[in-house]
């Protein structure tokens, strides 16, 4: 499924980062980090749109590389999750990409309800960790 | 077409190309580019048709072209060149000859597609002042000739637009041409690649036909746009898609998709690039008139135009909206995609949607354009490449994808020095690196970084920063990289693993010995400043404490001022000003002074994992002048907060604020403000310099002929002993001011002081000796007998040594000893009371080791006018051992009314025989541990001293006042001296307690008694001799001399006699008797009144007989008459 999932903050900076291949993973930061414009432009986008109270948290594709598409969801409190998927992996379905969204924002609440993590840092989460290996390919 | 030209727009469809060439050598090339930009000025033209229909025209100017592009022409007309304009400067015939050469060969260049031409030739044939000449025979083109490029020509601007009216005209006359033609006669349009695919083909087939058909109405349609007619060009363009895409003819159906969002563009926004000349020179608008004066509202084009302001009030049905222009865009693409020889249409088509959506405000879409270019493969070269990207960055920042514009800006800047590009940049790279920051959140200066950190993507900054160091390093700047290493490892700390600190430290310290790293701005040649970056974590500073200055040095203020706290002994408000309250919060609360050196002490932590050599470490300050001493430390590996110390000595007087400190290390030398270090809480701090003061030494000179040692002193309690201060001016200034005092008991430590005064000022160097004397005041009483009663007890029923107690007859001691009850009545009374007692007693508890203190006070100039001092402190510890001890105490009435015995139990508590001188003529010696009971006569308490007292007696308040004075009275006469050999002191009786009994004693008897008998004189001293059976006449008078009626008073008389051997017979029936009252009682007694009362006494037995005359009050008191009268009784014979 997923090779890359990255947690990002209100600030956009990172919280957590995780990819199937270690030597690939400064890629990987890149290409999350790019996407993060198509997710500001598409937030600003929906935030003129008034009186929408209830966003769609699915941002869908945001864009694709040849390698790569690059998934994007927005919490209601600004944390992005953004899954990059590849490319030859086509058999994917939409709402399969979202219910792996669904099942991340869930393991982020339950890592950020533990008492004793700061928010703002980053998520270190044994639980959370695993759930986020769960839903990379295992390479 | 080699490469794509990256600058397209869809603006470009509808303009005439023109081709403008620099010529010969004369010109200059920024002449030429002067030139060049006047001709670019005049870029539209408009006119009005024969149709009464006004066209816009426009023209775009290019300096080079290449040929290849030409072949496009019939693809799409805007990339045919269709005028060439020579600009050249001659000051010969063969100047002339050659250019016109030039241009000549230039014209066969594109003869294909060229309309008309011009060559711009200065300094020949205009006028008189310029040579004329004549070109030659073969140069059929136009020239203009000026005299020279600058004021001269100015019909340039006017020749120009009637060329370019020339240009349209034949463009019109080929367009009607073209739209003309039969449609069975037309001929196919090829693009270049095709011109292969078509042979052999049918070309009469009815596709074949459509085909040509279809082409050659986008063809038309191009024209129609270039000439002006945006509308028609609209229709065109659409009959043409729809009868290509009937026969699929993919590339050319991409080509009308391409065309119509274009018309469509040019139709709504028909002024959009009119002012691209926009007046950079205002002196030049005059020859702009020519333009319509609407041209001022467009803009510049970088700005996204909101599309409604600028829409004609009637568009035609067919002109494609927002969504459509940007779907057309993107149908286009897809057809272009499927034709590997259209990757430079594709990505021009590309470039020009991204702007169109750019302009439409649709950033997405343009993202999305964008991202398409990336997929179409064309083989560049670097350079190429890098225009791409530049192009793509630059796209990107407008629609506000500052992550992906500053992506591409450091995929440019990578091109640049790729191992494929044969001329590797370096200096171009590091600028687009340094450009590329922002996009990551980065800055050069450090002090945007927010303090908590976690701004921005560490990761990729860390990276980003590395690059450019090494960018920096390979520009050969290495100034440059020393300063964006430092500032990674400033910034970037906290995102770096231990690993990497080691290793960036290390690669930090290799870059920083090419070029020391310095705190000052650098400024680039661009004129970029680089702010300066702090190795403000290696050393870490843990704890930054500014320290007062050792208590010696320490200034005070000579007259304390009284704060006003207000009537709360706590509150959180603050009285007087607020001001106070806002301009202390960095102020530290105490002093520095001026010449004398301060200390700041630093926790340091070396996060490396090898020695660290910090030098130069000073601290780093604002306000007075501070002259700070330099420090070199070397920090062992990873060791956790070594403290160093930072010392300095501030020059002026005034306030100091201490901002951070500076190091130099690794070869570079940072300014650690304190502000920026996440571990310290304080920005700054600021400390009050005070004037410098002198500096005085204070030494204790103890008689060392006895066994002290250091600053004890060791006596006997009651000893006294000398020694000597001694106060030494240490060369800092004179002392003009001393002043002395001490913290302990003023009786213990004494000293003379009338030499002093005399001996200021104090010079440099002088010494000043002042005499001590210490006297151990120790505690002589036991403690307060717990049970008075107890203890009378067993001196009473133990021996019979005290002979007036037993005298009392038991009835009467049993009220005199037993306390009255208001003494002990309820327990609130009695715990105040035994509280007051406990006090009695702590006063007096056995004092050990004493402190004392010696607290010399002192000052002078400077610090003295500003009324500052210093004090310097010594501390004498007096060891007091006990010598004598009193452990019990009685008081006995004396022969006479006006003394008692105050009668002692003196134990000895040394282990050597002491002599104990109690009256100025007795002593006695005890030997160790031994008590011996003395008595010793006092004056009794006088009435001036306690009179008050007999007022109202039933508070315990004057109980016990009553006991403190007639303790205090006894002290104050009563001073036991002891001698032990060489070594003599005195004991006092402080602390002693008293019961009432005792104090009826001890104090004076209100009572003055006049004792008459046989009217006689009162005389007491001696016996008065009567004889058996006379009858004897005693008047007694008993004088009040309180101030005050005594009330309930009995009196009583009563015979006795004494054997002297310490038992009294009172049981006198057989041999007195008494006439008259021996007891009366009277209720009151007027002050300073008298009662009087007779009896007359006859004795039957010879014998010496006393006579005790006692009076009571109320039950409590009893006071006697001192000495009882005696009476010699002789036998009458």
């Amino acid at each position: 499924m997923a090779v890359c999932i990255a947690i990002i903050g209100k600030e956009n900076a990172p919280k957590y980062v995780a990819c199937t291949e270690k030597d690939q993973e400064l890629d990987f930061h890149y290409k999350v980090h790019s996407s993060l414009d198509i997710i500001e432009e598409k937030l600003s986008a929906t935030s003129l749109t008034k009186g929408t109270d209830l966003r769609e948290q699915c941002l869908g594709l945001l864009y694709a590389t040849e390698e790569h598409k690059i998934y994007g969801y927005v919490t209601n409190t600004k944390i992005k999750i953004v899954i990059v998927i590849d490319a030859n992996h086509t058999g994917l379905r939409d709402n399969e990409i979202r219910a792996m969204f669904r099942k991340l924002h869930g393991a982020y609440a339950d890592a950020v309800c533990n008492p004793f993590y700061i928010p703002g840092d980053p998520i270190t989460s044994k639980k959370f960790c695993e759930t986020v290996h769960g839903l990379l390919v295992k390479s | 077409m080699s490469h794509p030209d990256y600058e397209q727009t869809y603006h470009h469809h509808s303009t005439l190309l023109i081709l403008v060439k620099y010529l010969g050598d004369e010109l200059s090339t920024k002449s030429f580019n002067k030139i060049f930009d006047r001709i670019n000025r005049i870029n539209y033209v408009k006119f009005t048709d024969g149709g009464g229909v006004p066209r816009n025209i426009w023209a775009r100017y290019i300096k080079d072209y290449p040929v290849g592009n030409n072949d496009w022409g019939d693809f799409q007309t805007h990339r045919r060149l269709l005028g060439l304009i020579t600009v050249g400067k001659c000051k010969t015939q063969v100047d002339l000859n050659e250019l016109c050469r030039k241009h000549e060969s230039l014209k066969v260049r594109y003869n294909s597609t060229l309309y008309d031409t011009r060559c711009v030739i200065f300094g020949v044939n205009d006028g008189e002042s310029t040579p004329s000449y004549t070109p030659p025979s073969n140069f059929k083109s136009r020239a203009l000739y000026f005299a020279s490029d600058g004021d001269e020509s100015a019909g340039l601007e006017d020749q120009i637009s009637e060329y370019i009216s020339s240009l349209f005209w034949v463009l019109e006359s080929k367009r009607h041409e073209r739209s003309r033609e039969k449609i069975d006669k037309v001929s196919l349009l090829l693009a270049p690649f095709e011109k292969k695919d078509f042979v052999g083909l049918d070309m009469e087939s009815r596709s074949n036909k459509k085909r040509c058909v279809g082409r050659m109405t986008k063809h038309l349609g191009d024209l129609c746009l270039q000439a002006g007619l945006p509308v028609d060009a609209l229709n065109h363009y659409q009959a043409a898609a729809e009868t290509l895409r009937s026969i699929n003819d993919l590339l050319w159906l991409g080509s009308a998709c391409e065309g119509l969002s274009a018309a469509s563009m040019c139709v709504r926004f028909p002024n959009m690039h009119k002012s691209q000349t926009v007046q950079r020179n205002t002196s030049l608008q005059e020859t702009n008139k020519t333009k319509t004066p609407t041209s001022k509202a467009s803009s510049s084009g970088s700005e996204i135009l909101e599309p409604s302001s600028l829409q004609l009030p009637s568009l035609p049905h067919n002109v494609l909206s927002n969504e459509e222009i940007c779907k057309t865009y993107r149908e286009s693409i897809i057809h272009y995609s499927k034709y590997q020889h259209a990757g430079v249409i594709e990505v021009e088509v590309c470039f020009k949607a991204a702007r169109v959506a750019v302009e439409l405000n649709m950033a997405l879409q343009a993202a999305s354009f964008l991202q398409n270019i990336i997929f179409i493969t064309l083989t560049l070269p670097e350079d190429e490449k890098i225009k791409k990207l530049m192009t793509l960055s630059d796209l990107y920042g407008k629609i506000g994808f500052q992550r992906k514009a500053s992506f591409y800006q450091r995929l440019a800047a990578t091109k640049y020095v790729s191992a494929r590009n044969p001329q590797t940049n370096w200096d171009q790279c590091y600028n687009l690196m340094l450009q590329s920051l922002s996009g990551h959140r980065l800055s050069l200066d450090p002090s945007d970084y927010p303090a908590g950190g976690n701004n921005g993507w560490g990761r990729l900054q860390k990276q980003v920063l590395q690059d450019v160091v090494v960018a920096a390093k390979r520009v050969g700047h290495s100034s440059l990289a020393t300063r964006h290493m430092t500032l990674l490892l400033q910034v970037m700390w906290s995102e770096l693993s231990p690993q990497e600190r080691h290793e960036s430290a290390q690669q930090l310290q290799v870059i920083a010995a090419q070029c020391e790293g310095s705190p000052i701005p650098l400024i680039l040649d661009s004129g970029l400043v680089i702010p300066p970056a702090n190795l403000i974590h290696i050393p870490t500073a843990e704890s930054f404490v500014v320290h007062k200055l050792r208590s010696q040095f320490q200034p005070l203020k000579l007259d304390k001022i009284k704060e006003d706290y207000g009537p709360f002994l706590f509150t959180p408000f603050k009285f007087g000003s607020l001001e106070r309250n806002t301009t202390s919060k960095d102020k530290l609360n105490y002093l520095w002074v001026a010449e004398e050196e301060c200390e700041v002490k630093i926790e340091l932590t070396n996060p490396l994992q090898f020695e660290l050599e910090v030098s130069n470490m000073r601290l780093l300050t604002t306000g007075v002048v501070f002259e700070t001493l330099p420090l070199t430390v070397t920090l062992p590996p990873e060791v956790q907060k070594y403290v160093v110390t930072l010392t300095g000595t501030p020059k002026e007087v005034g306030e100091l604020e201490i901002t951070g400190y500076s190091t130099h290390t690794l070869g570079v030398k940072s300014n650690c403000r304190l502000k920026c270090l996440p571990q310290i809480s304080h920005s700054q701090f600021t400390i009050e310099v005070v004037p410098a003061l002198p500096y005085l030494e204070a030494t204790l000179n103890i008689d060392s002929t006895k066994d002290q040692n250091g600053s004890t002193i060791s006596l006997y309690a009651g000893e006294s002993a000398e020694c000597q201060l001694v106060l030494e001016n240490f060369n800092k200034g004179e002392v003009e001011l001393i002043e002395i005092s001490s913290d302990c008991d003023p009786s213990m430590l004494s000293y003379d002081l009338s030499n002093l005064q005399s001996q200021l000022p104090m010079k440099e160097g002088a010494k000043i000796t002042i005499p001590l004397t210490v006297f151990a005041s120790g505690n002589f009483v036991n403690s307060y007998p717990t049970d008075t009663a107890s203890v009378k007890s067993s001196l009473i029923s133990g021996t019979n040594s005290f002979p007036s107690l037993t005298s009392l007859k038991p009835g009467q001691y049993d009220t005199l000893t037993t306390p009255t009850p208001s003494f002990r009545s309820g327990p609130s009374s009695l715990n105040s009371l035994t509280s007051q007692l406990t006090q009695l007693k702590l006063d007096h508890a056995s004092k050990g080791l004493v402190e004392c203190r010696l607290k010399v006070k002192y000052s002078g100039k400077p610090g003295i006018d500003s009324g500052y001092c210093r004090i310097a402190t010594v501390v004498l510890n007096v060891d007091v051992s006990n010598s004598i001890l009193i452990s019990n105490w009685d008081v006995m009435p004396a022969e006479t009314s006006s003394q008692f015995y105050m009668v002692l139990d003196v134990m000895n508590m040394t282990d050597q025989e002491i002599e104990v001188k109690y009256t100025a003529s007795k002593s006695i010696l005890i030997e160790e541990g031994e008590p011996c009971r003395v008595p010793i006569p006092v004056d009794r308490c006088p009435l001036s001293k306690i009179g008050k007292f007999f007022q109202s007696e039933d508070s315990i308040k004057e109980v016990v006042d009553l006991n403190v004075t007639c303790s205090d009275h006894i002290a104050s006469l009563v001073e036991v001296q002891w001698e032990m050999g060489e070594r003599k002191g005195k004991a006092s009786l402080k602390g002693i307690t008293l019961s009432s009994h005792m104090l009826d004693i001890v104090r004076m008897s209100p009572i003055n008694w006049e004792i008459w008998v046989n009217d006689l004189e009162p005389n007491n001293s001696t016996p008065h001799i009567v004889s058996i059976g006379e009858c004897i006449q005693i008047r007694i008078i008993a004088h009040n001399s309180l101030s005050r009626p005594l009330t309930d008073l009995s009196l009583s008389v009563q015979f006795f006699q004494d054997y002297r051997n310490g038992t009294c017979n009172y049981n006198l029936d057989s041999r007195l008797a008494t006439s008259g009252p021996s007891h009366i009682h009277l209720p009151v007694v007027e002050e300073l009144g008298s009662a009087v009362m007779e009896c007359c006494t006859v004795f039957f037995n010879p014998g010496q007989y006393k006579m005790s005359v006692q009076c009571s009050s109320q039950g409590r008191h009893t006071w006697k008459q001192m000495p009882p009268v005696e009476f010699d009784v002789q036998d009458v014979a």
